[in-house]
């Protein structure tokens, strides 16, 4: 996948607005961005708010009253989206569970972005020996099937929420090493690179000041992927018993235990799915969104 | 409003299904599909633990005495009679004219090779209580044997006739356990055509089948399949590939019992009981140990609404229980100490061992995950912080046997063992998976298995469920029901140990 | 060429050889199972004595010289579960996944390539704009869901296809098409990526300039042209699908490797989820490997980088 050059920022100030003003035509003009971008925000301030949002304790078990229906399926507005399979409130699960998501997919992103991050740019920026194994251990990564160690992984330390963020953060750098290492070798060659590098500043300072800022665009798009790629594990995990243990509500979680009464309560298992799908979705239309915006050529 | 509309969805699917019609059974061939849940370690009746595998036991092997599960009574099988010459050991006639489905003849030699190999630690029995009782096994003639018990052992009857199945000497001598697993032969009245390890057996009818008390095979064809979701097992169950399936959750039960005349949902209660096992003896790392204070396992047995559980969880037969048995077993008094729910008192009882905002503990499971988080939220809501770990039976003893787990719901199903020892003598004697290691209770149980005196047994098997109460070593829980979902060609009346007999099964 | 492959192999082996590495690491962190090999009323004594025997209480670097010399020769121990010969185990199970690895890459790129074709031939049309949103939906979308969705709808309530097992190939049906759209969007975007690059580059409008018919630009030279990175990246994604097989296998209860190995992790089994970590990577080597070679051998070029 050959990445776009980035476009010089000078020719684009003589030839018409500033920067910031095509970025912002551009940005307004993109209905993928704005949705995307919309609903995760609209989910974080659920996620921030779940307290407050949330109508009942996502942990009070009524066991008299299981598996009530949703307030669209004939059930009551006590329970908007009925109950679970404990008498839980489902809505209230839903909400915070959108916390659990964004957490571990904001963390672990975070994690294997830095870990990614500074691996590539080492291997773009040093290359020779550097390079050598840094593409060798991206593709010893790439080798371990994820899901796999992931479960045993979790499986030997238990399932909480700081071992799956953990084992999401160490195994998912493998996409950040690629295209920061890549990105790196183009910024590298450019001039403002070999200026700064001839008129002695250290490499940190070059690495910092010079390439960073030039390829944080390539960045900010692999974080958001990546975010969307931890939440879909996560809840992989979660499904298949060794992820987020119960009671934490995780929608993955969910799922898996509404997967018992599919058949009977299909819904059980559709809302926490279709807010899973609803949620990368967003997240991925973001990252695209922001890949068009930074790099105009790539989908003309 | 609401509940017209629950009918109606109920409904629409029950039409669906039955619009788009029912595959037949396989009637037609003879052949009655069956699901199992869990992948079976070794078919080798000895060598695996589950429920699974005791249902294939009862089909091809055969044991020397038959208990009859509706009247109880003790029938002759592989032996035609038997007596105690002295306190330990029992002389029983061997049923003549028998052969093993691979042709060799059944006789004295066969019954002396099966009990000295299971006896012996080394030979590595799974469930050791199910055979270790055993010293030696003596021919006398060739359809005579003596075996001698350790210790006194009244139970031997009922062991005999459930677990200690007859093996083919020089077959078993050959090919061993892991031999057998593959390649099973026994005298039952099914015979093991196909073995796929974990995920299919096929059995065919014995047509040599001896005259036995457990009855003639009728149909022709069994073909056991592993699906491990209940979700798959009732969507096959509806397209009409399987028969036949069965430890169905309420739940879904409950909704195919709703669905008419589609199937048949019979429920029947089993011997098996759930409960809470606490590590008092202070095996795991837990530092410091809360479960060593009688208060905090009180405070335990008070934070669970039994009841509850009972009627909106497990329903159908399940019943309380308050010992570490199942109430129908010889000995298993049931007037010991209760601890109804009460919350309030918990929270009162943690405080007063020093932990007023409770304390966090790792929580072990492995089945019934929705039972176990249920009862996991009492626990989180009297301030007992619990670490969720739902793992495979296996995964799970081992760490028990290394003494690693401090809380965990388990069950035990006895083996359909009528008798209190089935339990309380396999979890409190001291045993690698006994959490509580109490000597007192040891001693008083020692006696009781021990005894050949009936009134003598009750009254220690009594002392014994009394301290274990007193001292809420564990906190029982309920007993288990069993759901049984067939088509309506099968013709088939559960019995209420779990055993399910392929052998008087028929078609409709 | 020939040195080109064999720096790959090389590479290769030492790859494999990290992750062997690394994975028996990490299970060995998990301790041993020298108790519960012992049985339940096994006294402490018992226990160490079972420990020396199967040589838990050497180094692990011992150990994992053992296991890896026993590997090479196709050993992998025997399942502590069922206690048979993990290799003779997995082998039963492996053909499963590998059909449904094969018919989930040939189904990813019997819809895929298509679709990114049709989409770059007429950019920002109604079928570019279809592909783009497929693609990003499929993305978005839980393959554990979307399986579950799949069960309802065509094996309960229309009852086209059996909802579970492996015995007909219509049980193959539904398992392929959800293992199959993970890996469609990718190999769309690149197809039409590429298609674009090709479309838009000097090299077709001479032949355009010079009277060759549009299918023929279109497959003989685009395609052809276009299709060389999407055959490295299918090999690619092969490698990650069989090693995603854990999830499909598990809804659709097939019984493959992807499925023993969740089991088996479930089980504390930990020769055969040791073993199935193992040959999941080496999949994924193997298939790139070839890629690579494909890719030298079709595009000289690669061969010096």
């Amino acid at each position: 996948m050959a990445l776009q050059e980035p476009i010089d920022p000078l020719l684009e100030e003589i030839s018409g607005p500033t920067p910031r003003q095509i970025l912002r035509k551009r940005v307004q003009g993109h209905m993928g961005l704005l949705f995307g971008a919309g609903v995760v925000l609209v989910l974080l301030v659920i996620a921030i708010l779940a307290p407050v949002l949330a109508p009942h304790d996502p942990y009070l078990q009524d066991l008299a009253n299981r598996m009530v229906k949703p307030v669209f399926m004939g059930g009551t507005w006590e329970h908007p989206l009925g109950t679970d399979h404990l008498g839980r409130d489902y809505l209230s699960r839903l909400i915070y569970g959108a916390r659990v998501s964004l957490l571990i997919g904001s963390v672990a992103a975070l994690i294997s972005g830095v870990i990614g991050t500074a691996m590539g740019v080492a291997a773009g920026y040093f290359g020779g020996r550097v390079d050598a194994v840094v593409t060798f251990l991206i593709n010893v990564r790439l080798a371990m099937p994820v899901v796999l160690v992931a479960l045993a992984v979790v499986a030997i330390l238990g399932g909480s929420l700081q071992v799956v963020i953990a084992v999401l953060g160490l195994l998912l750098w493998d996409r950040f090493a690629v295209v920061m290492r890549a990105s790196t070798l183009q910024v590298r060659r450019r001039e403002y690179v070999s200026a700064a590098q001839a008129i002695g500043a250290s490499t940190p300072r070059v690495i910092l000041s010079e390439i960073m800022p030039n390829i944080v665009n390539n960045l900010i798009v692999i974080v958001t992927l990546e975010m969307a790629h931890a939440i879909l594990l996560e809840a992989a995990l979660s499904f298949l018993g060794l992820g987020v243990q119960p009671p934490t509500p995780s929608w993955g979680l969910m799922v898996s235990e509404g997967k018992n009464m599919m058949l009977f309560e299909p819904w059980l298992v559709l809302i926490p799915g279709v807010v899973l799908f609803v949620l990368v979705l967003a997240i991925n239309l973001m990252g695209d969104g922001l890949r068009d915006v930074t790099a105009p050529d790539s989908r003309s | 409003m609401k509940a017209a509309y629950l009918k109606t969805t109920a409904l629409a699917l029950a039409m669906s299904v039955a619009t788009t019609g029912i595959a037949l059974a396989d009637k037609a061939n003879d052949t009655l599909r069956v699901a199992y849940t869990k992948e079976l370690e070794n078919v080798d009746s000895y060598f695996n633990s589950s429920r699974e595998g005791v249902v294939l036991q009862r089909a091809v092997w055969d044991g020397l005495i038959y208990r009859d599960p509706i009247t109880n009574e003790y029938k002759g099988n592989l032996a035609t009679s038997w007596e105690w010459i002295d306190d330990k050991t029992l002389e029983l006639k061997l049923r003549e004219g028998v052969t093993f489905h691979n042709g060799d003849a059944f006789d004295a030699d066969d019954v002396v090779a099966t009990v000295n190999f299971v006896a012996k630690e080394e030979s590595g029995v799974k469930t050791q209580r199910n055979v270790n009782w055993m010293e030696t096994a003596e021919k006398v003639d060739d359809y005579t044997v003596r075996i001698k018990t350790k210790e006194v052992f009244p139970a031997a009857i009922e062991f005999l006739s459930g677990p200690v199945s007859m093996y083919p000497a020089e077959y078993y001598a050959e090919v061993g356990p892991s031999g057998m697993g593959l390649k099973p032969v026994g005298t039952g009245p099914y015979k093991v055509v196909e073995v796929i390890p974990g995920q299919k057996f096929v059995l065919e009818k014995n047509e040599n089948y001896h005259d036995s008390p457990k009855g003639q095979p009728s149909i022709g064809k069994v073909e056991i399949r592993t699906i491990p979701d209940v979700n798959t097992q009732i969507a096959e169950l509806f397209s009409g590939s399987l028969d036949l399936i069965w430890q169905v959750p309420a739940d879904q039960a409950e909704k195919l019992a709703a669905m008419g005349d589609q199937f048949v949902v019979t429920n029947e209660s089993t011997m098996r009981v759930g409960y809470l096992s606490m590590d008092a003896a202070g095996r795991s790392s837990m530092d410091p140990n809360p479960f060593q204070d009688i208060k905090v396992r009180q405070a335990v047995n008070y934070a669970i609404d039994r009841n509850a559980l009972v009627d909106n969880l497990l329903k159908g037969k399940s019943k309380v229980v308050w010992t570490p048995c199942f109430p129908s077993q010889f000995g298993c008094d049931q007037n010991v100490t209760e601890y109804p729910y009460d919350p309030a008192k918990a929270k009162e009882l943690l405080a007063e061992a020093g932990y007023p905002d409770g304390f966090e503990t790792e929580f072990y499971a492995y089945r019934d995950r929705d039972y176990a988080e249920a009862i996991s939220s009492y626990l989180n809501a009297v301030g007992i912080k619990t670490d969720f770990k739902m793992l495979q039976y296996s995964a799970l003893r081992e760490l028990n046997m290394k003494g690693e787990v401090p809380l965990s719901f388990q069950t035990w199903g006895s083996y359909s063992i009528n008798d209190a020892s089935a339990m309380v003598s396999q979890f409190f004697k001291h045993g690698s998976l006994d959490t509580t290691r109490d000597d007192q209770v040891l001693e008083w149980l020692d006696v009781a298995d021990q005894s050949n005196d009936p009134a003598k047994r009750i009254e220690y098997y009594s002392k014994a469920l009394t301290r274990i109460a007193d001292e809420a070593y564990w906190a029982p829980m309920f007993s288990y029901n069993t759901n049984y979902v067939m088509n309506t060609d099968v013709e088939y009346t559960p019995t209420a140990d779990e055993v399910l007999r392929f052998t008087t099964m028929s078609w409709k | 060429m020939l040195p080109f492959i064999l720096k790959r192999l090389g590479l290769a082996g030492l790859v494999a050889f990290t992750v062997s590495f690394i994975s028996f690491s990490l299970l060995f962190l998990s301790g041993d199972p020298a108790a519960a090999l012992a049985g339940e009323t096994a006294s402490g004594e018992d226990i160490e004595a079972i420990r020396r025997l199967y040589g838990f209480d050497r180094p692990m670097l011992v150990q994992y010289g053992e296991w890896l010399f026993q590997a090479l020769r196709g050993n992998f121990g025997e399942s502590y579960y069922f206690k048979l010969p993990v290799s003779s185990l997995i082998a039963d199970r492996l053909s499963v996944t590998m059909t449904l690895g094969v018919c989930g890459i040939t189904f990813a790129l019997l819809t895929a390539v298509p679709l990114g074709v049709a989409a770059a031939i007429r950019p920002n049309s109604i079928i570019d704009r279809v592909a783009l949103f497929l693609s990003v939906a499929g993305q978005a979308m839980p393959s554990f869901w979307f399986g579950l969705i799949l069960i309802v709808l065509f094996g309960i309530k229309l009852r086209w296809l059996p909802p579970s097992g492996a015995s007909t190939w219509q049980h193959f049906i539904m398992p392929t098409i959800v293992l199959g759209y993970y890996a469609m969007p990718a190999i769309m975007r690149l197809t039409r990526a590429g298609m674009l690059e090709v479309l838009n580059s000097d090299y077709i409008r001479t032949a355009r300039a010079k009277g060759a018919g549009e299918g023929r630009v279109l497959f003989k030279h685009a395609l052809r042209n276009a299709i060389i990175p999407v055959v490295s990246l299918a090999a690619v994604q092969m490698g990650f699908m069989l090693g995603g097989s854990i999830v499909v296998e598990s809804i659709f209860a097939l019984h493959g490797a992807g499925y023993l190995a969740w089991e088996s992790i479930a089980r504390n089994d930990l020769p055969t989820v040791q073993a199935l970590i193992l040959i999941f990577s080496m999949f994924y080597i193997i298939f790139t490997f070839l890629a690579d070679v494909l890719n030298a051998w079709l595009d000289p070029r690669m061969r010096s980088s």
